[in-house]
């Protein structure tokens, strides 16, 4: 457990974890790949050292250079940001952005309107399955809908995942193609004030929502099961808000009020009422032709942040890097295996150095399966690049 | 760019040749114009094009209604009809390959009247943006009215050669095309062809979802090149008036031009609501100034902060910069958030969060630029997320939230049913504006187009400022509307492709 480890002995553990753990070698060359071709040293890194003094516009040449920086500095957190025309620093602030990896940062603070395991800062296995659901979803669309290969997913070291895309494509794209990506894929749009905050309209619904919605079937009884979202009569009452129509809404309110509260079976009767609603009303149906698909959208489907992906200089923080609260590792993992991960076997500093830690040898594994993960996506990468390179050196030949 | 100016025109081109430099209504202005044109057809021209844009500014911001629709389209064609523009009106309404004499002296009328107010509007990035807002705008409605035929030559002379995909490919992808597609019901997607182009180059039919994408790719179909297009007319744009900026020193050389061309934009050019000379407002007077005086998407964003010691970022920004416009100082801005943010959370993380944002908003940290307050075009179409409340509330807000809301103000049932009614059916400016008019008991129907302005003409009213003379204070909103625009139109925004 998290909780019995103090923050104190952090910078004591820091230098060993970053010499014997964490994996710089893959790093360095993770990183010069999504620099190409600019140098590794045009890429600005910032660190948070102990107390709280922040350091932008650092930048190494190599994996020596790096090795020493960590000693030196021991971060208590690393972030990368974006790679310029020249090497990053204090002083410049005529630095051109050149290129960025294409980023997504998706949080489970942004699920506090949903969730009812948790709030806030916490998070437990139940709550996590929005991350799973989040991760296969926007997965599938960057691979399929927009091409993309280079494409890593990394747990944010607490409560969240970010995704990495180093294709050359998705690094040098411009502002307004990154705010167009992060447009497509967000769905649920609206504040505090509007309370039915997906609209599907009624014509066809576009191809990558219904894969989105295949996904979230996989899970959606499940997740409510989990949540109980319809089981209190406070939740019950936000839930009858997202139904437009009046007549379907004290139908349904009825009938659901008078059930067991458990919410499943609610969730059945709702299903079946409106069902009948669709028979009786064929007409006026317009408005509310998806509204099955909206409210399983607005509970489950993925909750951008879009700032950080459509922002070119956004600071993000780096894949096994140590959260400062929680002492845990930003672990790389697959995709298809998001749904197996437990939060309590995600390795933290705290046992993978400690031998006596009960957790140790789990750890030990996990924190191998995730450099591995790493290194398969860094090799993959470097081929990819390679291929680009000698196409490039081709076409230019030809002209 | 050359321009000889003669004091006489002097025809030089005959007929003949201009059906060769101009085969079609609709342009891509690539090369410049080297007729000789008299100083006075120059600026009748200039002014001519520049009634054309602002009217097309008109049709959506002022008339609210929505951009590419019938009625905004007619709007636009009759108002330049009565303006007297009919050769404008002609280009917008059917764009063809007529070689009457009519069609060739219109077509040679628009060339050069794009490339003179590219030089008045090359100066500074504000200008740059609103020009090529309004030049894509009226592009796109032009190639919108074209009839098919017009569209094939139109490629033909533009030498924009695509391939459409194979009937296998099609007949493979025909579920996904026509679930993704986005068309008329009574269009048949059977008979489309789809053509393949890179997602990039089709950025507008992304984000809104309207085209079928694989590995990167984007299927559209013939119509939707508009995208394609319009995404490399503005690129185009966007270079030649970097271009034409450096080379404005030469052309300046002539006296007679310099003046047309600075006085061109300088009869429109108005207030931006950057807070210099204006009077301080202590934050004292805060909780009272915004029951009267604020507008609502301000209102509620204050209250908010008082009701719960915190506002997420886009709010932060929102109401931020707002209140740097009405005139509260730096001083008075860090001591406000700071009373208000250290009620939930130490002093000690403000200032390490939230306190470089706030001097940011000032022009104190980062890249240093005095921000402007943001106009209400920009934030209705800011997007607001779970938890969010800034935005403009008769677009974020349901109609009952809304509806309690402004009971809860004391706005009697017949004000409350039509601000509701306005915001309801999409003209959230006019809600705003009848707001106005009930929380300040007056009906002066104003056209809001920035949350300042609001302030300001409350301010106004309440010290008597305004007089008998309603009339021309709506005039001289008019002027406003367009003019705030320029600044907030985002260069990079992809304005959402409406059908
Ligand atoms: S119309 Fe403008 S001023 Fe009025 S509430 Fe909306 S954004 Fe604010
Ligand atoms: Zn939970």
């Amino acid at each position: 457990m998290v909780g019995q480890y103090d923050e104190n002995v952090l910078p004591d553990m820091l230098p060993v974890y970053y010499t014997r753990l964490f994996p710089q070698n893959l790093f360095c060359r993770w990183l010069s790949c999504g620099n190409s071709p600019q140098p590794l040293s045009n890429r600005e890194l910032s660190f948070t050292l102990a107390d709280d003094v922040y350091l932008r516009y650092l930048s190494i040449n190599n994996q020596k250079e790096f090795f020493t920086l960590l000693q030196k500095k021991c971060p208590h957190k690393l972030d990368i940001g974006a790679v310029y025309n020249t090497k990053p620093s204090v002083g410049r602030h005529d630095a051109v952005v050149l290129a960025r990896e294409l980023v997504f940062d998706i949080d489970l603070t942004d699920y506090d309107e949903v969730r009812t395991c948790c709030q806030e800062a916490k998070v437990c296995d139940k709550c996590w399955k929005f991350m799973v659901v989040a991760c296969e979803i926007i997965n599938a669309a960057l691979k399929d809908d927009f091409g993309f290969q280079s494409i890593l997913w990394v747990f944010s070291g607490r409560r969240g995942i970010h995704c990495w895309i180093s294709d050359y494509e998705a690094r040098t794209l411009d502002s307004p193609g990154r705010a167009a990506v992060a447009d497509y894929l967000c769905l649920i749009m609206g504040g505090e004030n509007q309370s039915k905050k997906v609209h599907l309209g009624s014509d066809n619904l576009h191809s990558s929502i219904r894969r989105a919605l295949i996904v979230i079937d996989k899970y959606f009884d499940d997740i409510v099961q989990d949540q109980e979202f319809l089981s209190t009569s406070d939740r019950l009452k936000s839930f009858l808000k997202m139904i437009p129509d009046e007549a379907l809404r004290k139908q349904v309110q009825e009938n659901l009020e008078r059930m067991p509260t458990s919410s499943i079976d609610r969730w059945k009767c709702f299903v079946n009422n409106y069902n009948q609603f669709c028979k009786e009303n064929l007409h006026g149906m317009r408005k509310m032709k998806y509204l099955i698909e909206e409210i399983k959208i607005q509970y489950c489907y993925p909750r951008l942040d879009v700032n950080v992906t459509k922002g070119f200089n956004h600071l993000l923080k780096s894949p096994f890097s140590i959260h400062p609260k929680t002492g845990k590792v930003s672990v790389v993992f697959k995709p298809d295996n998001a749904k197996d991960i437990k939060l309590d076997e995600i390795p933290t500093i705290y046992t993978l150095l400690d031998d006596s830690s009960s957790d140790n040898v789990q750890h030990q594994t996990n924190m191998r399966t995730a450099v591995k993960n790493f290194q398969e996506l860094v090799f993959s990468l470097e081929k990819a690049e390679a291929v680009r390179r000698k196409t490039e050196a081709n076409t230019s030949l030809e002209f | 760019m050359e321009f000889k100016i003669k004091r006489k025109s002097v025809k030089t081109v005959t007929t003949g040749s201009l059906v060769d430099v101009y085969p079609h209504d609709l342009q891509m202005y690539k090369i410049p114009p080297t007729d000789n044109i008299s100083l006075q057809e120059f600026e009748s021209l200039a002014l001519e094009r520049l009634t054309l844009l602002r009217c097309l500014a008109t049709a959506t911001t002022l008339k609210g209604l929505r951009i590419f629709s019938e009625e905004w389209t007619d709007f636009v064609i009759s108002d330049l009809k009565n303006q007297g523009l009919k050769y404008y009106a002609k280009l917008c309404e059917k764009s063809g390959c007529g070689t009457l004499q009519p069609d060739l002296e219109a077509r040679r009328k628009d060339h050069i009247a794009h490339f003179i107010l590219r030089l008045a509007y090359c100066r500074t990035e504000e200008l740059r943006r609103w020009f090529i807002s309004r030049e894509l705008e009226l592009f796109k409605m032009r190639f919108m009215t074209m009839k098919t035929d017009a569209i094939d030559s139109f490629f033909k002379i533009n030498n924009l050669c695509y391939t459409n995909i194979s009937d296998d490919e099609k007949n493979e992808l025909i579920k996904y095309l026509r679930e993704s597609t986005f068309y008329h019901n009574n269009q048949n997607i059977e008979n489309f062809k789809f053509y393949k182009v890179k997602f990039y180059e089709v950025l507008d039919l992304v984000k809104s979802r309207k085209v079928y994408l694989r590995g990167g790719y984007a299927y559209i179909p013939h119509k939707d090149f508009i995208s394609v297009l319009s995404a490399q007319f503005r690129m185009l744009l966007r270079q030649s008036l970097a271009v034409a900026c450096h080379h404005l020193g030469e052309i300046e050389q002539d006296e007679r031009l310099v003046s047309l061309l600075k006085g061109l934009h300088q009869s429109y050019s108005g207030n931006d609501f950057i807070s210099d000379t204006k009077v301080t407002v202590p934050i004292e007077s805060l909780d009272f100034l915004s029951a009267k005086s604020f507008p609502l998407c301000m209102k509620q964003l204050h209250e908010h902060l008082r009701s719960a010691h915190h506002l997420k970022h886009g709010g932060r920004l929102q109401y931020g910069l707002y209140l740097k416009g009405i005139g509260v100082t730096l001083e008075d801005s860090l001591r406000f958030w700071r009373e208000e943010f250290t009620k939930i959370m130490e002093l000690d993380k403000f200032e390490k969060q939230y306190a470089y944002n706030i001097r940011y908003n000032y022009g104190k940290e980062g890249s240093k630029k005095n921000y402007t307050p943001f106009n209400c075009l920009k934030i209705i179409n800011t997007n607001v997320g779970p938890g969010e409340c800034h935005g403009c509330p008769y677009r974020h807000c349901d109609s009952g939230i809304l509806k309690n809301k402004l009971k809860g103000y004391g706005l009697d049932a017949q004000a409350v049913n039509d601000v509701v009614d306005m915001a309801k059916k999409g003209h959230y400016q006019i809600a705003c504006s009848k707001y106005f008019d009930a929380v300040n008991k007056t009906d002066l129907g104003l056209g809001i187009n920035h949350p300042n302005q609001f302030f300001e003409e409350s301010q106004k009213l309440l010290k008597g400022d305004i007089k008998i003379e309603v009339k021309k204070e709506e005039k001289s909103n008019i002027v406003k509307t367009e003019s705030n625009n320029i600044e907030d139109m985002d260069f990079d925004e992809i304005t959402e492709w409406k059908e």
